[in-house]
């Protein structure tokens, strides 16, 4: 692969967009707070973010990324989140396969297809393991 | 409107897009690009011309520069190639795609004015290292291309439990040598995602366990699968367990090795009319778009392990 090297390819001259991840992560949701009522205050434009009920521990999604790079033979340094999608990461239907049964070994659980189907995201994966993980108990 | 507004650059070069005939109807063209060949920046580009707002967002969205290099070659190959299949009446940038029900990629005609086409299908695969894509007339195709060195982290059975039919699980687990059971894994799995794909209902809506893949041997009374043949030379047959029409014997394989490197499967249904089983015709050729094509049956790059004429 010497011949094909990442300087070699770059795309930096086209306008490509600058943010990385694509809105917001599954279970997170944003609300912009503006204060009208308070006075000489400055008005507070950060969103707030409320984490929807049912939303993995953050464990459990450390747990994932770590199986996902391992699967996927990413580099350590790779940043790999909860919003992380597979197929973005370069996961094709057989390392989804192999991801989710490194997840039914590591937890203990068994995923069903359907359900397997609708994993997208890291986070996706994370929530259904802590999912199944209740039921077991 | 449209045609007129010429993308000048792109229709003036001779090279760029030379037309070619459509497969006839059980028949079937693979063309496929290897990334390593395209180096050209400016190529690059060129393609990336091709792709509207959407389809470049997704490139760009992966991650690392190999991925989306894969993704724009994907894209620019089936654009480029649906293209000339109309003999230059569209472009490759004002193609339209739509997703099926299931979610199958298809050609959306209408968005065309005047311009009414032969029912042509397609399908994409890739890996780090090739973009296939293979297309049709009349009838629906899938297929997938997987590295042929490509390594199981799980064991063999285990998967095979879990996706494969009873038959396929005896037969893999039959295979004492771990490479070349690999080697049928690797197979067999092309095999079954290529089915999936040119049902195009997607993994849960496609019948993966109850379907056996299997190749038969010459006579017609028993079959023998030893280690070292399994998919050689010899017919693919499927059979399933719910005795449906709309599965069994609609359905016809092919499985190749492209460039050394690669198995290639690819699943076509079988025309209403023609119910018995032949060979599959395929032409393959390797390419460049915009620069070069190389037809490439008969040749070292495509040794057919089975199914094929």
């Amino acid at each position: 692969m010497a011949s094909v090297t990442a300087s070699s390819v770059s795309f930096a001259f086209l306008s490509a967009p600058t943010k990385q991840s694509q809105g917001l992560a599954r279970g997170l949701v944003s609300l912009p707070v503006k204060a009208k009522s308070f006075g000489p205050l400055k008005l507070r434009n950060a969103p707030l973010r409320f984490r929807v009920s049912c939303a993995a521990k953050p464990e459990t999604v450390e747990k994932v990324c770590e199986i996902v790079k391992k699967q996927l033979a990413l580099p350590p340094t790779t940043e790999v989140s909860g919003e992380s999608k597979f197929a973005a990461l370069g996961a094709d239907s057989l390392d989804t396969v192999e991801i989710v049964m490194g997840l039914e070994e590591e937890f203990g659980i068994s995923v069903e297809e359907e359900s397997a189907q609708t994993i997208a995201t890291v986070q996706d994966a994370a929530d259904l393991i802590e999912k199944l993980c209740e039921k077991k108990e | 409107m449209r045609m007129q507004c010429l993308d000048t650059k792109f229709f003036t070069s001779s090279t760029s897009l030379a037309p070619i005939q459509l497969p006839s109807r059980m028949e079937t063209h693979l063309w496929y690009v290897i990334p390593n060949e395209v180096k050209s920046e400016q190529l690059l580009n060129k393609y990336l011309e091709f792709l509207p707002k959407s389809e470049k967002e997704h490139v760009f969205s992966l991650r690392g520069d190999e991925l989306q290099k894969g993704a724009l070659l994907a894209r620019a190959l089936v654009r480029t190639t649906i293209a000339r299949y109309q003999i230059n009446q569209v472009s490759p940038r004002s193609l339209k795609f739509r997703k099926n029900i299931h979610g199958k990629p298809e050609v959306d005609w209408q968005q065309i004015e005047d311009w009414h086409p032969q029912q042509l299908h397609f399908n994409i695969s890739h890996t780090k290292s090739l973009v296939a894509c293979g297309v049709s007339t009349h009838n629906p195709i899938g297929i997938d291309i997987e590295e042929k060195e490509r390594k199981i982290k799980h064991s063999i059975s285990s998967f095979a439990k879990r996706y494969f039919s009873q038959q396929e699980v005896q037969l893999l687990c039959s295979i004492s040598d771990p490479e070349i059971q690999r080697q049928e894994f690797i197979k067999l799995w092309t095999l079954k995602e290529a089915y999936v794909k040119a049902l195009g209902r997607g993994f849960s809506g496609s019948p993966f366990q109850t379907l056996t893949i299997r190749s038969v041997a010459d006579s017609k009374e028993s079959f023998h699968l030893s280690e070292s043949s399994s998919f050689e030379n010899s017919d693919i047959v499927v059979e399933s367990l719910e005795d449906s029409a709309n599965l069994t014997g609609d359905w016809q394989f092919a499985l190749l090795e492209l460039v050394g490197s690669h198995y290639a499967a690819i699943c076509l249904r079988k025309d209403c009319a023609n119910k018995c089983s032949h060979p599959m015709k395929m032409s393959v050729w390797r390419t460049i778009p915009l620069v070069e094509d190389e037809y490439v049956s008969g040749t070292d790059s495509v040794i057919a392990v089975g199914g094929l004429m």
